[in-house]
């Protein structure tokens, strides 16, 4: 099974395809045998002894045995432990409801906060953004977002202040964004400074200095979907000459 | 005071170089079949072409998923939600509900678009993997934008490529052939709407891509068991065509992230 | 489906940037988006993309008797579709507050204006007109959905061509395309609607705002206005109070787009024109772009034939033979036939039941028994076959009145009847 995907990362599979795990007709005496073990993300799925593809994309992997489906796809379906921008739309006794894009709202306890009690309530009004992260994220139940880590520490969550853009790009981009040593990232790093959030689902934060280089970083990262990496170095390139 | 009234649309002949191509090519290797009762049946294998066809995904910005899919001049335009939200007067619990929208180009949606949205919805259902979206909502709208013969398997081919740039999971993809019977016992593959007018019999199957087994199949007309099971055989061949038409665009719109 | 709602750094953010004369898009305050119009395969057919707003229009035609008050002049209807595909708050099938404004709006702009010649679509005065029907679908809102109606409108109609018609004595004929050439409407003005959008109660302006726009502003003006400077339609909304001097302004901004956007129209007709003389293949299919990545076109391909026959024959011979026998059909009453298994029927009332009915009826089944008896003794026209008798002998004496009553041997259901004769008495 590992080297029959092995084989085919970095190629574009489509719904259907399937990899089967046939074992070898000889078994070695002499070597020590390993149960084989596959970890599979999202877009794959077993099926019996099969392994099958369900997204259109590009086959991924990742050290040691983990495999997944790289896909430009719009709609956010939540996963435990992804953080995500939301918009807070109801305020209903001791939760708010908060909307991240998914097909349902998320639900987001006022006690959620970092340093909240029940006498001191965070601040958040509707149509306010949060940054948060799920702790229940599954089919069957309802959503539920936290604004603090296991430590009860904010680490980088909670009610956004004041300023900046929210807008959307691709869920495949944000993933290209937040991969560890993103060339995006360092790209517009040594375009401007600036602040920027980013949600797994797709919604980007971003504040700078003005309302006009806020603007154009907001319009470069949407265009960042469509191209290469030498397109995007040359556009890059004339904004830097243009804008300095 | 007598009248002959001209619908809107009807004098629309195809331009498409292929119609022609695929008159002048039917006599060749016909076959004869000579059945237990003596009766002679006609069975030309011949005239078999799909029309040009293309395709263009995601050109619209709201939908979560859009695709345009041309055979011939036959057109159309199919944007995909979801999961979203669900009305709770459609929830279902264990799976998502699916919901399949035709608009015709001219008036409002008439029984025809009716049952040609069922025919659409159940091929989504059998291929789409609902049970991992529960109580949500899926809504496919398709909307002719011009009708030149083959309109239903052109609703299905855009509602595929569609679905597939929504990125919903799909156990497999489908597409759907139409074949036309003529008054010779000809089978015409992807007939422009004047061969359709002429067939016999006219019939469109939903193939899936893993055993090319049938989803679902649509037919108008009459014929023999035997005429049914060339023409399934047809599609089946005219199918991994179309395969291989969604794979290599796929792979080009991939081409820029490998 | 309800939409994202718009959060209110959005709002604060978009606000601030009208104030420093900055838009979304990097556009300036009196900036159209880029507008594309593309024509169908068939005449009256047209999109048009406004930035990311896409609207498709298509003009048809239709002989209806006319109305009572106007006998010679021709009728026309417009209907605005907002296909949940434009954004997922649009329902099918519902009136919304926006559709019959957006309706209306089109319908003053191109109805009221009087821009198309109705009389012209007169055939036969009282009796039959032309009714020329606009249907325009929305397939992506970005923002401005009214002007590019107006534009997709506008140009379908005058794009579209009616079939000719001849009229000899009382008789009305249509003629086909092929007969004679189809005609356009005759169409004496282009009016097209430019929207303007006010913020901060009307003190900054946007033409053409997108969605985003629209949701913060504060109200919306609507000009329709031909190349002649004169104004078709005018209606704001959203109740801000405008002064004089900026309706003026904007009549005087709409003045100048409605310019450039008829020049844009006329070149795309003329465009479309010139592709159909020289027969080339026109429409939406040939509009695919190549370049983008996201398309793809396959020319036309023949499929491989070989072993279609071969195998639609293997199939048909290793199906299973279809029945040739066909289960003899049984006659349970005069006027119904009955075929397929057990041919009895157990919803029905039981006999002691029965023999509570009148005497009448009793007659009537006893004389069809015979009759059906004298068949059988004939021998040509009802077969009954050995199983079927068979049957009758292993049916349990203790239910008798179970027996089915008009199947089985004639002598069985002579019996049958007698008894219930015997009960009757």
């Amino acid at each position: 099974m590992f080297s029959t995907l092995m084989v085919r990362v970095g190629e574009v599979l489509l719904p259907g395809d399937e990899f089967s795990c046939e074992t070898d007709d000889t078994i070695s005496l002499t070597d020590h045998v390993k149960p084989e073990k596959v970890v599979c993300g999202p877009g794959l799925r077993r099926s019996g002894d099969r392994l099958v593809v369900c997204k259109s994309g590009v086959l991924r992997h990742k050290q040691p045995n983990v495999f997944w489906i790289d896909s430009q796809q719009r709609r956010y379906v939540p996963a435990k432990g992804e953080t995500v921008i939301g918009i807070v739309t109801t305020k209903s006794g001791d939760i708010f409801k908060v909307d991240f894009g998914g097909s349902e709202q998320a639900s987001l306890s006022y006690l959620a906060f970092e340093g909240a009690t029940k006498r001191n309530r965070p601040n958040v009004q509707v149509g306010d953004l949060v940054f948060a992260q799920f702790i229940i994220a599954n089919k069957d139940m309802e959503p539920e977002l936290v604004c603090i880590d296991s430590s009860g520490r904010a680490n980088g969550m909670g009610v956004f202040g004041g300023g900046g853009l929210l807008f959307r790009v691709s869920l495949g981009l944000v993933r290209r964004l937040l991969s560890p040593h993103s060339e995006i990232r360092s790209d517009l790093d040594q375009l401007f400074t600036c602040e920027l959030v980013v949600g797994m689902n797709g919604r980007l934060w971003v504040r700078s200095s003005s309302v006009q280089q806020t603007l154009i970083i907001a319009n470069l990262l949407q265009s960042c979907d469509t191209m290469t990496a030498p397109q995007r170095r040359e556009l890059f390139r004339r904004v830097k000459q243009g804008a300095l | 005071m007598q009248l002959s009234t001209i619908p809107p649309r009807s004098y629309v002949i195809s331009k498409s170089p292929s119609a022609a191509k695929q008159m002048t090519s039917s006599t060749l290797d016909r076959l004869l079949f000579l059945h237990g009762g003596g009766v002679m049946e006609v069975c030309g294998s011949s005239s078999v072409t799909l029309r040009e066809f293309g395709c263009e995904q995601s050109l619209l910005s709201r939908p979560d998923g859009s695709a345009s899919f041309i055979q011939g001049d036959t057109s159309v335009l199919a944007g995909v939600y979801g999961p979203a939200e669900v009305k709770v007067s459609k929830e279902i619990y264990d799976r998502a509900t699916l919901e399949v929208l035709i608009q015709p180009k001219v008036g409002l949606p008439s029984v025809r678009e009716r049952s040609q949205e069922q025919c659409v919805r159940e091929t989504c259902e059998a291929s789409l993997l609902l049970s991992l979206h529960p109580r949500s909502s899926l809504t496919l709208i398709l909307q002719v934008l011009h009708d030149d013969g083959s309109l239903l398997s052109c609703f299905l081919n855009a509602a595929c490529m569609a679905l597939m740039d929504a990125g919903l999971p799909m156990s497999c993809l489908f597409c759907g052939v139409t074949c036309a019977i003529d008054t010779d016992g000809q089978i015409i593959t992807d007939p422009t709407a004047a061969q359709e007018k002429e067939s016999r019999a006219l019939m469109t199957f939903a193939i899936d891509s893993t055993e090319r087994r049938v989803l679902m199949s649509s037919t108008k007309g009459s014929f023999s068991v035997h005429e049914l099971q060339q023409c399934i055989a047809v599609s089946q061949k005219a199918s991994e065509k179309i395969f291989q038409f969604y794979r290599d665009s796929v792979r080009r719109r991939y081409s820029k992230t490998l | 489906m309800k939409d994202t709602p718009l959060s209110n750094c959005e709002r604060d953010f978009l606000l601030k940037a009208i104030e420093e004369k900055k838009r979304l898009d990097g556009r300036q305050t009196y900036d159209y988006r880029k507008i594309k119009i593309t024509f169908g395969t068939d005449y009256g057919c047209c999109f048009v993309d406004l930035g990311k707003t896409r609207v498709m229009a298509q003009v048809s035609c239709e002989l209806v008797a006319p109305k009572e008050n106007r006998p010679n002049e021709g009728i026309m209807f417009f209907n605005i579709e907002l296909s949940p595909m434009a954004s997922p708050a649009f329902e099918q099938g519902r009136q919304s507050e926006l559709s019959v404004k957006l309706n209306r709006q089109l319908e003053r702009c191109l109805r009221n204006s009087k821009c198309i010649d109705t009389e012209s679509l007169c055939v036969v005065s009282g009796e039959k007109v032309w009714q020329i029907r606009v249907d325009v679908h929305m397939l992506n809102h970005d923002g401005n959905l009214m002007d590019a109606a107006s534009i997709a409108a506008i140009t379908a109609l005058c794009h579209f061509r009616r079939p000719d018609v001849g009229i000899q004595g009382d008789e009305v004929t249509v003629y086909s395309p092929e007969e004679r050439d189809p005609i356009p409407l005759s169409i004496y003005h282009m009016p097209i609607s430019v929207s303007f959008s006010f913020f901060q109660q009307g003190t900054y302006l946007l033409v053409d705002p997108c969605e985003r726009e629209e949701r913060v502003m504060d109200g919306l003006l609507m000009i329709a206005m031909n190349k002649h400077r004169e104004i078709c339609s005018i209606q704001s909304s959203g109740g801000i109070m405008l002064l004089k001097d900026q309706v003026m302004r904007c009549s005087k901004i709409a003045s100048v787009k409605v310019s450039e956007i008829t020049e844009l129209i006329s070149k795309a007709l003329d465009n479309d024109k010139k592709a159909r003389k020289a027969g080339g293949r026109c429409g939406f299919a040939e509009s695919i772009p190549q370049e983008r990545i996201t398309a793809l076109k396959m020319d036309e391909t023949p499929v491989e034939m070989m072993d279609v026959t071969d195998r639609a024959n293997d199939i048909v011979q290793k199906a299973e033979a279809p029945p040739q026998t066909v289960p003899s059909p049984v006659v349970p009453a005069p006027g119904v036939g009955q075929v397929g298994q057990g041919l009895q029927n157990t919803w029905g009332l039981e006999e002691q039941e029965e023999s509570d009915n009148s005497g009448e009826e009793q007659e009537e089944i006893k004389t069809q028994m015979k009759e059906k008896k004298d068949e059988n003794r004939g021998g040509d026209v009802v077969e009954i076959s050995d199983s079927e008798e068979e049957e009758v002998v292993i049916l349990h004496p203790e239910a008798p009145d179970k027996l089915p009553k008009n199947t089985g041997s004639g002598s069985h259901q002579k019996g049958a009847a007698t008894t219930k004769k015997r009960q009757k008495k």
